[in-house]
């Protein structure tokens, strides 16, 4: 009975040793040609719930589909450039109200059918449908009316004003209007058609050789997904994937950096750590209280914690690939005697207790049991209480029942939602929702940007959050990959590009 | 008299533990929320094993971990072995359907993966050591409810306790006074067993994320922490799990040397 034991201890213990052990190289590569018939292999962490961006399918599918599968109207490139994709051009009227969008000719849907208006309209309007879940639903809310005029054209009628229309339609996938299922197929234009998708493990691109454009580099590829990191890097060690989306462990890197057969590129992202406060409810819906916690917190510490090194901070909500980005992390700094006195004037000289609700996975507990040691120092008791991404949804996005929380925020241009007080945080600030609003409607993008600065600048010095800071885009891929993306923008992955010699 | 000697050596590293855990309660080398030891520090100097990817000192971080370790163990063996004892006095004592009902009821308990009730158990409190205990305690107590069972059916069989029934003996007296006496030792052996098995059932609760919240440092919690960073700061994964190794090897040591002192034909079977 004990030597059976003993053997179970002993593999828990050294299960893990062995997680990190086979450091085999890939093979040594001979040529550096490009292999048009080669299949990529894809390791990602991000699996998507179901194949709809309008269902709930989540960054998994994003990451999978965007430009992949489905293409929109317009492309938003890995540098952050908006280009034309199934769109030719498009003219605005005078008021700025009304956009007639060229379609290109010749394009079909991987069934056959041929792209026309009427799919444009359908797809704008999945998106802005009441029942979609679309994160981008609230920035196509100016859209008025989609026409088709004719064969090669759609013409959306707004009711006011709205800047990043075309920057908005980057985000919304034109899918054949006599699709069905959109949740478990697809029917789009891309460069590549479903293989299969095996739940919990695989999902195949292959090529579609009725592509209108530029055909891919490569002859399909396959995404391999893993719900641990470690899993994953052993995948590539192994050559049995060829490029990891996003490196979510920086110790992990050791292994990859100096490595002649593997190549590790930093790119930008736009995901943000938040501590998020509910701004409604005392003690956090008093700015003072929560700038004081912002003070209180060493973000710089925290991120070297995590990151050792990669990241960066960004002391508010804009990440520098936006263009209304501007350094705020000297708007709260971190100043332990400066929180203390700030809480003081709040009326919390003693310190409060609060409850910190934490996803459970990586890096949420972690960044929990940091900032609860830190706000121990200003006599503040952090209750750490861990759940489920889906009670976090339900219990926090939905209920707005917490007091503060952990969320990573993976998208772009995601300050406005500072202007909505319905939001899960709960900020109301009637002046950030008129900037805000105004800056949709402007007349320019720099009218926009300078509206949005502003906006940005005040909930960085209402505290509205706390931007803990922005994580780095890590891609580690086989030396012998090009061609693929290293800006994780919006956590998607052209694979069209990726070359294989 | 080898179950002396499997005894004492499994005391010893019991006791090591055990004197970690206590030494814990008075003295810890650092604050064990002390992120000042910058990032995954290497063992020596200032901090004997070297610190995790927030700073904190590894050492202090395994001290409190023993303690951790023991309560939940203990806990779970009172758990368990009152509710066990219990249901088995109980169905031993029962004729029929009660005792029919109760095996069946026990036989479903003791299929029922450990730690598939221990999510069921959380999902209906909240991660917590109390949650753990519970989990682990209402598991075990299905082994040992079954085992107490055989024991009083075998007790009660005897002739000596139809005699004493016949003259009127109450069953309480029954149970205090022939049965108890004499399954305990059984019983005990079988406890401590699952001292070890409640244990490694904590540590894996804790990998898990399903033991005790962070910033608790559960062995199993440490474990989890340090996988990531297994290549790169190998201790802060080999070091809980050899303390797990020597905590449950040692419990078992123990558990076989009660069984070799307590079993007169295995002491004379040298």
């Amino acid at each position: 009975m004990n030597s059976k034991l003993a053997g179970v201890v002993a593999a828990l213990a050294l299960v893990l040793a062995a997680c990190g052990s086979g450091q085999e190289g890939p093979a040594g590569v001979g040529t550096a040609t490009p292999d048009a018939a080669a299949v990529i292999e894809i390791g990602s962490q991000y699996e998507p719930q179901n194949l709809d961006n309008t269902a709930g399918g989540g960054q998994g599918v994003t990451e999978a589909f965007n430009g992949n599968v489905y293409e929109g109207l317009f492309r938003l490139t890995d540098a952050g450039k908006v280009e034309n994709l199934l769109a030719k051009g498009y003219e605005v009227s005078d008021d700025g109200l009304t956009y007639t969008f060229e379609l290109r000719e010749g394009v079909t849907f991987h069934s056959g059918k041929a792209l026309t208006p009427a799919d444009v309209k359908h797809s704008i309007e999945r998106v802005t449908a009441d029942d979609s879940q679309s994160a981008r639903k609230s920035s196509l809310e100016a859209i008025e009316s989609v026409e088709t005029p004719d064969d090669g054209t759609v013409v959306v009628e707004l009711a006011h004003r709205s800047v990043s229309l075309v920057y908005n339609l980057t985000y919304v996938w034109i899918v054949n209007a006599d699709a069905k299922d959109l949740a478990t197929a697809e029917d789009g234009t891309g460069p590549y058609e479903l293989g299969a998708w095996k739940r919990g493990s695989t999902l195949s691109l292959d090529r579609f050789p009725g592509y209108w454009g530029t055909p891919p580099a490569n002859n399909g590829v396959v995404f391999h997904y893993f719900t641990d990191a470690t899993a994953l890097n052993n995948a590539l060690l192994t050559n049995a994937v060829d490029i990891v989306t996003s490196q979510q462990s920086p110790d992990a890197l050791a292994q990859f950096t100096g490595n002649p057969d593997y190549r590790v590129s930093e790119g930008h992202s736009t995901t943000k750590l938040l501590l998020a406060f509910n701004d409604r409810k005392a003690p956090f819906d008093e700015p003072l209280v929560r700038k004081a916690v912002s003070s209180a917190i060493d973000d710089a510490k925290l991120l070297e914690s995590i990151w050792a090194g990669h990241g960066s901070l960004i002391g508010s909500m804009v990440p520098p690939t936006d263009p209304w980005y501007e350094d705020l992390t000297k708007v709260n700094p971190y100043d332990v005697e400066l929180a203390k006195r700030q809480l003081a004037e709040a009326g919390y000289a003693k310190g409060f207790r609060f409850t910190l609700d934490t996803p459970n996975y990586d890096p949420h507990p972690t960044a929990a049991t940091f900032i609860k040691s830190e706000l121990a120092k200003v006599g503040i008791t952090v209750d750490i209480n861990v759940i489920t991404a889906d009670e976090w949804y339900s219990k926090v996005y939905k209920n707005h029942d917490f007091a503060a929380t952990l969320q990573e925020h993976v998208n772009d241009r995601d300050v406005v939602w500072y202007g909505d007080p319905d939001f899960y945080w709960g900020y109301d600030d009637k002046q950030v929702s008129e900037w805000i609003k105004d800056a949709e409607r402007a007349r320019t993008p720099e009218e926009q940007t300078e509206l949005l600065k502003k906006a940005n600048r005040r909930i960085a010095e209402n505290a509205a959050g706390d931007w803990l800071y922005l994580y780095p885009q890590i891609v580690v891929a086989a030396s012998n990959l090009s061609g693929y993306p290293v800006n994780g923008l919006n956590s998607q992955f052209y694979a069209y590009g990726i070359k294989k010699s | 008299m080898k179950g002396r000697h499997t005894f004492a050596a499994g005391c010893v590293l019991v006791g090591l533990v055990l004197a970690v855990a206590v030494v814990s309660l008075v003295w810890l080398p650092y604050d064990p929320s002390d992120t000042t030891g910058g990032r995954l520090a290497p063992p020596g100097g200032e901090h004997l094993l070297g610190t995790d990817k927030l700073g904190r000192d590894l050492l202090t971080r395994l001290m409190v971990g023993a303690r951790i370790a023991l309560t939940v163990g203990a806990g779970s063996v009172l758990v368990g072995g009152v509710l066990g004892v219990a249901a088995g006095l109980l169905a031993g004592f029962a004729t029929r359907w009660l005792d029919d009902a109760l095996s069946a009821a026990l036989d479903i308990l003791i299929a029922f993966p450990t730690l598939l009730l221990a999510m069921l158990v959380v999902a209906v409190r909240e991660a917590s050591l109390g949650s753990a205990i519970v989990a682990i305690g209402l598991a075990m107590s299905g082994v040992v409810a079954r085992l107490t069972r055989v024991l009083v059916k075998r007790v009660l069989a005897q002739d000596y306790i139809t005699a004493s029934r016949t003259s009127g003996t109450s069953w309480p007296r029954l149970v205090t006074e022939h049965v108890l006496p004499n399954i305990w030792p059984t019983l005990l052996v079988n406890l401590a067993l699952q001292l070890g098995l409640a244990v490694l059932a904590e540590a894996s609760l804790s990998y898990l994320g399903l033991g005790p919240p962070p910033p608790n440092a559960s062995w199993g919690r440490l474990l989890q922490e340090a996988q990531a960073t297994v290549l790169t700061a190998p201790l802060g994964a080999v070091a809980p799990g050899v303390l797990l190794v020597v905590l449950v090897v040692g419990v078992n040591l123990v558990a076989d040397g009660l069984r070799d002192l307590a079993d007169p034909t295995r002491r004379s079977s040298r």
